[in-house]
Parts: C-alpha cells; structure tokens; sequence
C-alpha cells in the first residue's frame, strides 16, 4: 500500500477559495504610485514581504491517536501554510459482494451532496467559498476516501464539513438521482445499510498533513463524537438490519477476458495513430502486508516502460528492461509499462523478468524507487493519503526513511525468488480491440513457464 | 555533491518551451540528512514561506535557493534560450538538445551543460525518436490547436513556429548546429541555477562556482537579441470530416510576464476557469459558462488559458465542443468575456481573486513545483516575487481597475482563431467569426449609448 499508492496521482482537485481580504495599497513618498502599475520585475516601494524564520528542532513524525469511538486520528505536521485533511474508509467495492455492485461509485458520486446541515452540493460549495478550501472524494477497490485542502487556518471549518460529509451522511439528495432508470436497485435504504456498516469509526482514520496533531484531535473529537451522530442511529429505519460486514479473503484465480472490438475510428485528427490492440497480462504478486512487498515494487522498478516515442530520462527509466529489450527493439509496440498491480505489456515481460539481474541494474531500479518514494511523499495529497493508508493497514504509520531503507536491502536472490513465484502462478489476460491474431490463454502460459525451454521458438507467434 | 550523487538521483527532464530551457534535477538527500522543521500552529496566521536567497557569480549566472529544511530538495538549471531565439532554418534545435542532454550518460547538471558529448551516433538516434514524438504530438489535438494558434497569431514571427520544428529540419540538423546553438545562447547572465527543499545556499553557490564558474559571459559575434513577435488577428481551420468533435481555441493578444497588466488578465482567467462533464454543474460554479455549459450542454470542455512570453501573450479559451453547436459556444464565450469588461460584479472579482490566491499557494507544494517557481520568475521577472507581494497585488485589484483592463485587452480587438474539426464546422465558424471581428465593434456602440 504504502509505495504501491505512492504513485497514485494527486487527485484532482476543484479549486474553491476563500478568505474576506481588504484592499491595499503601497505608496511611496509622493503617494501616487499605484501597485496595480508597477510591473512584476520590481518590487513595490515600502512593502515588506513576510517570510518565516526556519529554527524549530521538530522531528517530523506521524502522530496517532484513537479516540474513545475506535476512531482514528492520524496527523504530521509540515512547512507552508496549506493543509489537506481528509478521511479514509475500509470500504469500496470489494466489500459489495452482499449489495447491488456499484454503491460505492454512486457515493462517491453523492460525496459533498446534501447533508442535515447543508441543503445541496451548492451550500458546500458556497461555504468553500468563503472560508477557502477544495474538496475531492474517490473511491477505489478497497479504500474509499473524501479529502480537503486549504489555508491551515481554516482547519476548522474544513473539519465540519468533512464531518458532515463523510458521517453523518450525505444522502438525503438521492431521490432524485434515483430516479434514473437503470439504478433504480440502489436507493436509500441499500445505501445507509452499507454505510452504516461500513462507514464505522472503527474502519476510519481521520489524515491530515500540514497542522498540529493536538489541534487536529480536538476537532475531530468535537465534529465526530460530541456534536454529532450518524443520521442512521437516530433514525433506524434507514436500514436493512439483516446485512452484516463483508469478510471473504480475495481469492486469486487467474482468467481470460477479451472484447473485440473495432477501434478504428478512436484517435481521428489530422495524423491519426495507427489502430491499436490493448492487451494486459496479470499474474499474481502479493499483498501490501507480505514480506516479497517491496521485492516486487523493484523488479516492477526494473522492468520499467512507458510510451514507445520518448526514451525517458535516467530518473524516468531509460535503461529499464522494457525500454532496452522491447520498445527500442520492436517498433510496432506503441506502449508498454508493468504495474505492480497489474501488468500491461505485449507478452515479452515475463520472459525477460526470468533472466538474472546485475547488481547494477538492481541498484539503479532500487535507487529509482527510493528517490521516487520521496519525490512524491513531498505532496500533502500524497503523503495525506499514505498516512490513511498505512493507519488503516497497520494501526500506525512508518516514515519514509522506513521504506528507503527496506528497500536498500532488497537483494539480487529477493528478486529471483519472488519473480519465481510470480511465474508460477496462474496467467490473467484482459484484451480489447481487434484480437485475433492472440493466442489462446494455454499457449501464453506455456511460454511464460520458467522452466519452459521452448519459449524462444513460440515466442515467433507474436510476429 | 552532496546531494548530487549520481546513483542517488532521478533526473527528470522538462520540456523546452517557446522561451526556455529547463533542466531539472529531483535528488534525493539521503534521509540520514534530516534536518530542522519549523512547525506552525494551525492558528498562527504567520506566512511560513523561507526567504530567497540569490547570489550572482562572476560570469553573471544567478544561484537562488529556499532552504525550508525538508529532507528532499530539488536542483534545477534554467536557460533563457528556447524556440523564440530560433530562426526558420534552425526552428527545432533547442528541442533538440533536450533530446540530447541526457543521451551521454552524464551525472550532473554542469556536464550536461558544458561537456556534452553530442555523438553523432547518438544523435542519427534522437532524429527517430523526435519524429516519432511528433507523431505523438500530433494526436493530442490539444497540441495540434495550440500550435495552429500560435501559428496564426504570431505568423510570420519566431513564436509561430513550433517547439518540435519541422520534419525537414529535424531531418537536416546537425550536430554543428546543436553545438553552435549551445555556443550561442548558454551564457552566464542567462542561467538561473535554482534550489528548493533541503538546499544549504553557501553550499550551492559553492559549488555553481566549480562547475559552472566557467561558462563565459560575453559574445566575440554579434550579441543575439529577442526578435520581436507580432500579434495578427486572424484564423486557420482544418475541415476533418470523419471527426464528431471540433477542438476550437480563441484567443487575443495578451501581455509579457512582468507587465502589471498580468495579474488581472490572471483574474479574468481563474474567473471563466476550466470545466467539462464530469465535473457537474450548480448555479454557486464561479464560472457562469461552466454553469449554463452544463445546464444547456453547449460543450464537451473548455479552459480558458493566459500564456505568457517576454514582452507578448495569448489570452483566451480552448474548447471541444459538439456539431451544431459551435456557433452557440462562441456567442457564449463572446458574451461572457464582453461581461468581463462591462458588467462584472465586485462578489465575483473578490471570489476569483480568493481563488486565484489559493491556486498560487496549493501549486507550491513539494520542491520540484517551488524550485520550478524560482527558476521561472528569475527568468522572467529578473527576480523572486515573494508569495505576500503577490497576494498584496491580487489584492490590489479593484473591479474598476479588472474592468479597465479587460478592456484594455478585450474591447474591439480582432481574435485569432485555430480550428479543427468536422465539415460544417468551416460555415459556424465563418458565420460566427465575421460576427465576432463585428460585433466587437458592435459592442462598443451598444454598450456606449
């Protein structure tokens, strides 16, 4: 979780702003010049810019607190005047299994709507507006997370809110969403239901980066515990008492998923791009909280990729496996990329991943990784959400030095080993576009046994 | 290098834009370098931004640098030599080099600044991957709208032509030119080494000294100069039947990086904003286009834009938009930007400035987009413009003063526009254009009687 999710974009936000001001003007002696004539290459007479003097001896840690509900508060402070506070929810759609699938999109869709203090979606934003801040939610496989950001001294007001989203529940404008046709299945009922047993404090971790970790806890102890209650204890019939909390373990199976389907008519313009067959491989890598984590977060490192027309920098993986044995060899392959979770590629991956690694290729993937860690724990949404993350896995958060330093320890036989038992699990295909001239799932699978000494003849079919 | 160790580090390499060349280097301290970190209270109004340190090294090359103690920092070279110092015939050379900079297996900045290699064999290479970039750059019709623009609005002129260059030359330069482009244009006054993060300035400057101490000062030719770039009211349209969508950008000449001006052109953009269908609707959206595009459907997206150069700039708006309704979209945006200059209230002038304010602060987070900032505005502004100076000057800006330079900018003047997309696209476009060229001059007479 913690590196797999470093690389998660920072999510978009919706700029909304802000604080009363009052206007001022910087005169010199004579009183006429005015600030909105003096170009930006001067600096305006008389005004004294405010900088802050860097002396505190802090370390930067993550603090947690549980609070008397379960609740978790998880915070770090950090240099500038902004903060993004947010909550992050063991909830999404692999916990649907007992509900209509797709609840969890549809509240992320409702996120910030209409709430029992705030009418609509509108009154939020308007609030946004006065007192500064964005606001963004998402929902993904297992993690469902509503976040804000804005001037650190609105935190309060950015607290409430976020207590009212995310708590105290925020769906009282479903009707008229539900009226659309084909999701009608999902109403308020299936939603409370799985909120209430979801969206349970215990499954929470209030995050924030960019405030004081006391300051924080207070707020969150008066928004979420004293002042307020979820709307589903006050009012029972709100739910389906029936349901209880999903807790099957994902089972790995493997499988093979194509669609075929015309994409002729997908990139039109002036120079169009040749049409294109979308094909990803999977196999099996493991869990977030297993040893062989990191291991494999350097051999994705190592194989690398990306599009096929820029060659990238060192920093962007130049000399990564997939640009030195496939983009820069085979020109017809327009992208190729592994994901640690997934792997997209055009069938050469594997065969590659099985080959053994030099020191230097491994130091270069690992020192990749490390620098890459910090790079994007520098952002508050960043390092926001891998604190939630981390808090919720672990009950704690590790710094980064944690992880740079697991990471220096990976070693040559780590990689074997767990690029081994990658290769002996079963092969996952999804594919889109036009097909038929990819073999069939048996046939791929065979060539990317390890122990498969046939593959250098099969691997023709590809061409 | 402390924390230019050449294992411990990810270069990252940024486009060359119209008036520059950036190199920037994110490394990573090792942690053990943890350093102080001033904690603020969530109360404490205090600005918690460091000073920027700046010293000038005897070949005029400038070292700026914000120490805020983090455990990252980020290290950057600018360059004030980009496709606006190109001519015709050497129009893709400075994009070029930045193919080039790190193909020469070279650790440090300074080496890639001074001691490239520049292998003939590595660049018959470069030459495939450009055109095969082009290609790419070519199906983000964005790109393909921005360039047309540019191509209209400053024609005949160095800021018309492209970054990439054209096929011919990219076929045709040669490692002469690239060396000669370098000899030209990478002179002291011109670079800006700038620091960010964990960056000790004594220690940066120290050692700009070593490595970049050499970079010469002067000319022995003749001293190149900014070529003047013209802006021309005009348009350029490619009719693409197969295409369901028009991609159309609009725009009027807007003003360079330090013209005063700027800040309320800045204004008036964060106040028509960006929008498209995912992002929904409701009457408290800033951005009243945003609110009737989604209730009326009238486009796909849209994004207004100010993009800066020197002394000149575009100011306007990109939009994708639906057959038969491209007509509609340009009244609209014509509308909203009269509104600009005539009507606008001072609740929304206060809401986008609040708004513009925020985006300045939110942008600087982490070193790479601070060390970015510094090199930038050392380039443009010849200086750092304090965060609190330029909240001071957003400030600054009353309706009167946003009105008189919407006006100023927007009142009468002939747009350029770039178009691509499908068949009858040509007759909206031509039907709404002549109106739009008029119609400016009709405004005038309306809103004056």
């Amino acid at each position: 979780m913690a590196t797999s999710r470093m690389f998660v974009k920072v999510f978009r936000h919706n700029y909304k702003h802000l604080s009363r001001h009052t206007k001022r003007r910087f005169c010199s002696s004579n009183n006429t010049n005015d600030i909105t004539t003096i170009p930006l290459s001067q600096p305006i007479p008389g005004f004294t810019p405010k900088y802050a003097v860097n002396t505190g001896n802090s370390k930067i840690e993550t603090e947690v607190t549980t609070l008397e509900n379960g609740l978790r508060v998880a915070s770090e402070n950090k240099y500038g005047q902004s903060c993004t506070v947010g909550i992050l929810i063991e909830s999404g759609s692999r916990f649907e299994v007992a509900y209509p699938s797709g609840i969890s999109h549809f509240l992320e869709k409702l996120a910030f709507g209409s709430t029992t203090e705030f009418e609509n979606h509108d009154q939020i934003l308007l609030e946004l507006s006065q007192i500064g801040g964005i606001c963004d939610s998402q929902s993904s496989r297992d993690i469902f997370m509503y976040a804000m950001s804005g001037n650190t001294n609105n935190l309060p007001s950015l607290i409430n809110i976020l207590s009212e989203a995310a708590y105290r529940g925020n769906t009282l404008g479903l009707p008229k969403i539900c009226q659309e046709a084909n999701i009608s299945i999902i109403d308020k009922k299936v939603l409370y239901t799985y909120m209430k047993n979801f969206h349970t404090p215990d499954r929470m971790v209030v995050a924030g980066v960019g405030m004081d970790h006391k300051t924080l806890v207070d707020l969150v102890r008066k928004y979420f515990i004293e002042l307020k209650r979820p709307i589903w204890e006050e009012d029972s019939n709100l739910i389906d008492k029936s349901k209880h909390v999903d807790k099957s373990i994902a089972q790995y199976t493997g499988g093979d998923l194509r669609v075929e389907k015309d994409l002729s008519d997908v990139s039109l313009g002036p120079t169009p791009m040749p049409e294109l067959a979308h094909v990803m491989f999977g196999l099996e890598s493991c869990s977030h909280q297993d040893d062989d984590f990191l291991a494999f977060c350097v051999l994705n490192m190592m194989m690398g990729g990306g599009g096929s027309f820029s060659s990238g920098g060192p920093g962007k993986g130049m000399y990564s496996r997939l640009y030195l044995n496939v983009l820069n060899r085979y020109h017809w392959i327009n992208n190729a990329t592994a994901y640690n979770v997934a792997y997209d590629d055009t069938g050469l991956f594997f065969i590659h991943a099985s080959s053994h690694p030099d020191n230097e290729e491994l130091n270069r993937a690992k020192t990749q990784l490390q620098s890459m860690l910090l790079m994007n724990l520098e952002a508050r949404p960043v390092i926001f959400e891998d604190i939630g993350r981390q808090v919720i896995a672990n009950g704690f958060r590790h710094q980064p030095q944690y992880y740079y330093d697991a990471i220096g320890r990976v070693t040559a036989s780590d990689i074997q080993r767990v690029a081994d038992r990658m290769l002996n699990t079963k092969l996952t295909i999804a594919a889109l576009g036009n097909l038929f001239k990819l073999p069939d799932r048996d046939t791929i699978q065979s060539m990317i046994y390890k122990h498969s000494n046939s593959f250098r003849q099969r691997f023709r079919i590809f061409k | 290098m402390r924390n230019l160790h050449p294992l411990a580090m990810a270069v990252r390499l940024l486009r060359v834009t119209n008036t520059f060349s950036k190199f920037l280097t994110n490394s990573n301290q090792h942690l053990k370098l943890i350093r102080c970190y001033s904690v603020q209270a969530a109360t404490n109004p205090v600005l918690n931004v460091p000073e920027t340190r700046v010293t000038t090294l005897g070949n005029g090359l400038r070292v700026a640098t914000e120490d805020s103690g983090a455990p990252t920092c980020t290290v950057g070279v600018w360059i004030d030599a980009g496709s606006r110092y190109e001519n015709e015939k050497n129009n893709g050379t400075a994009h070029f080099l930045e193919h080039m900079a790190f193909k020469v297996s070279v650790d440090i900045l300074s080496d890639i600044l001074q001691n490239s290699k520049l292998g003939e064999e590595e660049i018959e290479r470069e030459r495939g991957v450009i055109l095969r970039e082009m290609q790419e750059v070519q199906t983000d019709l964005q790109e393909v709208v921005f360039d047309y623009l540019h191509a209209t609005a400053f024609q005949e002129t160095a800021l018309g032509r492209t970054i990439l260059g054209p096929t011919e030359n990219i076929m045709s330069i040669k490692r002469d030119d690239l060396v000669k482009y370098i000899q030209t244009h990478y002179k002291g006054p011109r670079i800006v080494l700038a620091g960010a993060g964990g960056v000790n300035h004594d220690e940066l400057v120290e050692l700009a000294q070593k490595h970049f101490g050499n970079i010469g000062i002067g000319y022995d030719t003749e001293i190149p100069t900014l070529p003047l770039c013209r802006y021309t009211g005009s348009e350029i349209r490619q009719q693409m039947d197969d295409m369901p969508l028009a991609h159309i950008a609009i725009a009027v000449s807007g003003c360079g990086w330090a013209d005063p001006d700027n800040i309320p052109l800045m204004i008036a953009n964060t106040m028509i904003g960006s929008w498209d269908r995912s992002h929904g609707g409701g009457s408290n959206l800033l951005s009243r286009l945003a609110a009737s595009s989604y209730d009326e459907n009238l486009c796909h997206s849209f994004q207004s834009f100010n993009t800066c150069y020197t002394d000149t700039g575009l100011w306007g708006m990109y939009f994708v938009t639906e057959k038969g309704q491209v007509t509609e979209m340009l009244e609209r945006v014509q509308n909203e930007w009269m509104r600009l200059c005539c009507d606008v209230t001072t609740f929304e002038v206060d809401r986008a400035k609040n708004l513009l304010k925020t985006n300045l602060l939110l942008q600087l987070d982490g070193t790479t987009a601070v060390c970015e900032d510094i090199g930038r505005q050392m380039l443009c502004y010849g200086r750092r413009v304090p965060v609190s100076e330029l909240e001071a000057r957003i400030d600054a800006v009353t309706v009167n003063d946003f009105k008189k330079v919407c006006m100023k900018y927007l009142w009468d003047k002939c747009p350029a526009l770039a178009a691509v997309g499908k068949s009858n696209m040509r007759q909206e476009i031509l039907m709404q254009s002549k109106k739009f060229v008029l119609s400016a001059c009709i405004w005038k007479n309306e809103m004056t009687l």
